[in-house]
This record gives structure tokens, sequence and C-alpha cells, in this order.
């Protein structure tokens, strides 16, 4: 009996959470004129796609989720990258002055990017990268938080495997691609989550570096988007709204145990 | 073994190790190169940057140390430090408060269905970016045609009010990133071990007593990283401000970082937003130094 009521109060908190965005999704699909009724409708009668229609006419979507999903690529691939490969040096590989030059990338961990964008903004203008991708991505191809993350993995992994390779005349490109990283794959995957979740959803380091709107991102370009309405129809800012937010749902339906775990194991928060 | 043959063996230990110093090297080359451009050099940067006056066109000026005189001076700067103070305790109590009742609550035995609903529904908006929660938000909120007035039968026009702008803010924030700290939660409850709570029954410890004398023990280091992570996270609060309120109304939820942002890119004064964000670093290395401190003393291992 108790136990049921707390499933109850579970459930009604867990109605309310997704109820924004259930107006969201609702409004979107909504004729112009029925939307933002009082009482809301959370059925939309009859559903119309009109609104989504629109939104090219006001921003340029398609190139916005163009930028996104490249910069994401791009800083995923490039973060694992970097990662992975100072990683496998950090744990396997001795050189002098190596945890000395680990614990300077650790340290730096406190950094906070608030601090570093006003330099890197001045460093940017110089390079003639401000409002390009380019100024996006390339600061985020490195990763401390990634190099420590992996090198915790990789050193979960037994060395009997690569000193075998060793004797056999492997290099260390060889035993790190073909030996380390395919025994790290669900590290690796925990990490390209949680990279790639930030970087779609970054918005702090977009505004500040992309001002055209056909370089913005998403979540930049919505809010541009909002801006330049002023009495335009709301409706369309919720369809754009909409097909930002929709495929993320997707992905994390179909997805839900690696997202999880991607945050439970990396235990970061964007 | 003979003097020789040990050299030998030294010799060639250290021949094998030099062997891996280039390869080393070479592994740590791509993130060390782009570490000291764009992490060592600004940093640096940052703190010579604070030294000057500049307005990012004619040639800087030496300031000293006026930029951090105007610090202390400037009512705008200690509003939005009490402000971001308060926005990231409020932050704290009521992610880890709430998200512990959310994880013990889901942690019971529950029906598959009930669980995967509720894990979700509290999840998912975490994944969402703050520019479309923040764009939704504005609109829930909207005195005129949001939701939350029509539920709340209120006039109230939150965002614009010097008393509730902030605290809505808080709120919207708690369900952006509640998720988050409800997931971290229940991943740590899992550990529990299960015999240590049969033990405790079997002594004849009631629910409320094994709370406190197993889960809560067992848990500490997971709600002690969770509270420094979830204070990290919202000193560092900027998008709900530049998106919904613009720090406003009159400065009531400009936070340090809204404050660094439009010194530094829409008056253009880059010396004292590098100040301005020497605050904010000094504010986390204090508490990540204090994470270090107290988890050792306090925290059961």
């Amino acid at each position: 009996m108790k136990g049921k009521l707390i499933d109850l109060v579970l459930v009604l908190g867990g109605l309310l959470m997704i109820a924004p965005l259930v107006w969201l999704v609702v409004t979107a699909l909504s004729e112009p004129i029925d939307a933002f009724q009082l009482p809301p409708r959370w059925i939309p009668r009859p559903p119309t796609l009109e609104n989504f229609q629109q939104v090219p006419d006001l921003i340029p979507f398609a190139r916005m989720a163009w930028n996104s999903l490249q910069i994401a690529v791009i800083t995923t691939a490039g973060a694992l990258l970097t990662s992975a490969l100072a990683a496998y040096a950090f744990n396997r590989l001795r050189f002098p002055g190596r945890d000395h030059i680990f614990s300077v990338l650790l340290a730096a961990l406190v950094v906070p990017v608030q601090l570093t964008v006003v330099p890197i903004f001045i460093m940017m203008r110089w390079l003639n990268l401000v409002d390009t991708t380019v100024a996006i991505w390339l600061p985020a191809l490195v990763n401390v938080f990634g190099i420590f993350f992996l090198r915790q993995y990789i050193a979960s992994i037994p060395r009997e495997l690569d000193e075998a390779a060793i004797m056999d005349g492997a290099g260390h490109f060889w035993i790190l691609f073909r030996v380390i990283l395919p025994l790290a794959r669900p590290g690796l995957t925990a990490l390209g989550i949680f990279v790639f979740e930030a970087s779609w959803n970054n918005f702090f380091w977009p505004y500040i570096f992309l001002s055209s709107p056909e370089k913005m991102t998403l979540p930049v370009g919505l809010v541009a988007l909002q801006g330049a309405m002023g009495g335009g129809p709301a409706v369309v800012l919720f369809a754009a709204i909409t097909l930002v937010v929709l495929p993320i749902l997707v992905l994390f339906l179909i997805f839900q145990r690696s997202f999880i775990a991607s945050i439970a194991s990396t235990g970061l928060r964007a | 073994m003979t003097a020789v043959a040990e050299r030998a063996r030294v010799q060639q230990a250290t021949a094998k190790q030099r062997r891996d110093w280039l390869p080393g090297y070479l592994f740590i080359s791509p993130a060390v190169l782009l570490f000291l451009v764009f992490v060592a050099l600004p940093l640096v940067a940052a703190f010579g940057l604070s030294l000057f006056h500049w307005d990012l066109l004619s040639t800087p000026e030496f300031a000293g140390l006026d930029n951090f005189r105007r610090l202390v001076t400037d009512g705008d700067t200690i509003r939005a430090v009490v402000n971001t103070f308060v926005f990231a305790i409020s932050s704290v109590v009521t992610h880890i408060g709430l998200g512990m009742v959310l994880a013990l609550g889901v942690h019971r035995t529950m029906t598959r269905g009930t669980k995967y609903f509720v894990r979700t529904a509290y999840f998912f908006p975490f994944l969402i970016s703050w520019a479309a929660v923040a764009l939704i938000w504005k609109y829930v909120l909207d005195p005129a045609f949001g939701l939350a007035n029509y539920y709340l039968s209120s006039t109230t026009n939150w965002l614009a009010s010097p008393t509730w702008a902030l605290p809505t803010l808080i709120v919207v924030d708690w369900w952006h990133t509640i998720g988050y700290t409800f997931i971290i939660l229940l991943a740590g409850l899992q550990t529990v071990p299960a015999q240590l709570h049969e033990a405790a029954r079997v002594d004849g410890a009631n629910a409320w007593w094994r709370f406190w004398s197993v889960t809560l023990p067992v848990m500490s280091p997971t709600i002690f990283f969770a509270t420094v992570i979830t204070f990290i996270g919202a000193f560092q609060i900027f998008d709900p401000m530049v998106i919904m309120t613009q720090g406003g109304p009159d400065g009531a939820t400009r936070s340090i970082v809204m404050y660094t942002y439009e010194k530094g890119f829409q008056s253009f004064e880059v010396g004292y937003a590098a100040a301005l964000s020497l605050v904010l670093f000094v504010v986390i290395m204090v508490v990540t130094g204090l994470q270090f401190r107290l988890s050792r003393r306090w925290v059961h291992q």
C-alpha cells in the first residue's frame, strides 16, 4: 500500500517533468490559431506540419544542423584520438617527465572555459577564425578529462596482452589500435557519447564565436530565431525546437543503456 | 651473476626503456600541443590581461591592480558574486536532497514499466541543450499564455520579478539537470551491499536508522562527488541568464559568467573581464581543493 503510494507520487512527478515537452510538441503540431490557448489543449486537432514547413523560411535550419553535426563529429573523433594516444603513453610507456606532465594536465581540470574564452577569442580574432566552425572544434580537440578517463580504463587492461604483441615485434601504434582500443570499447563509447552530447548541446562557446546565421549551430540558431522573430509566429519556433529535441529523444530511447552508463561511468556533467 | 653480466643486463634494460621515449613523446604530443595553445597559454594570458585596460582596438594600457580594485568596489560585481553563490548553493541543496529522495524511491522494487518511465522522465531533460530548455521555459512561464500561471492560478511575471526571477531560474535549472544527479546517486545506491541492510534489520534497526547508519555512510563518496560537481557546474551558470532574463530584472539574475560576458564581449573591457573570470577560477580551485582535503577526512572509504 505504502509502496503503491510512492510509485504514484513518482509517476505523477514524472508526468510533471515531461509536461513542458509534451506541450512543446503538441503546440508545434497545432494550427497557429489553436496554439497557446488556455486551458492548454494536450491533443492537437487536427495535427498539422505547417509550422515545420515554415522553419526554413526563418532560419537556415538544415545548414545549422549540418554545422552542429560537423562540429560534434570532428570534436568527438579528434578528442577520442588525441586522448587515446596520450592515455596509452601515460599508462604503458616510460619516458622522462611522464608523471609530471600528467599531473600538470590533470591540475588544469580546474581551469574553467569561461576563463580561457577571452584570450582564445583574441587569439582566434588574430588568426581570422572568429565566426568559423574551426573556432569551435579546434580548442575542443584536447580533452583532459578524456585522457584521464581512458588512462584509467587502459590501466585495467592486462599488460600480458601487449607484452605478447611486443614479443611478436608489433609497434606501439599497432598495439594501441589492434589490441588496446578494441578492449577499451566500452570506455571509448562512454566517453564518445559524453563528448558528442556536450558538443551538440554546447551554447556558450558557439554563442560567443559565431554570428552569421549560416555558420551557427542549432542551439545558437534557435536563440537567434527567437530574438529575430519579434511578433512572428511562436509556433514556428516551437516547431524548430521540436526538430532539435526529437532526434535526441529517439536516440536516447534506442541507446538508453549506453547513455546512462556513460553518465554513471564518466561522472561528468556537461 | 658476474659484474660484467650484471652491467650488460642493466644496459639492455635501459636501452629497452629508451625505446619507449620517442613513441611516448610522439603519442602525447597532439594532446600536449593543443593543451599548451588552448589551456596553458590562455590561462597565463588571462592573468596578463587582467593587469591591462584594453578595448580590443586601441593599444592596451597597463593598469596595475586597477581591475582588481574595481572588483571589490563595483556593486554589479558584488551582486553577481552573491547571485552566483545563491544559485549554486540552492542548486546543490535541491539537487542532492530531491535527487536522493528520487533515487531511494526508484531503487525500491517497482514494476519494470514504472521504473522505465520514471527513470526516462526525470533523466531526459538533461540531454536537451540549455538553449532549447531556456526557450521552452520562457514560454511555459509567459504571464499571458504560459502553462505555469494557468495551472498555478497566478498572475506573477516570474522572469520580470526581482524577487522571483532567480528562484525561477533555480527551478528551471533543477528541471534540466536533476536527471544527472539522480543517475549518479542511483548508481551509488546500487553499490550499498544488501547484506549490510539485512544485518541491520536483524539487529532491529528501523528504515530510518538503516538509512542513517548504512546507506548514508556507504554512499558518502558519491554524495560528496555529486555535491562538488553540482556546485562547480552551477557556479558557471550562464545560458539561462543570457537567454531568459539577460541578467535582469536590474541585475537580479546576473551571474559571474554573465557579467564577464557583458564586460568582455559587449562593452569590450577585456582586462576587467579577465579579472572577473579569475574570480570564477579561484572559487572553483578552492572548492576542488576542499574536496580533496575533506574527502580524506569525512568520507567513508
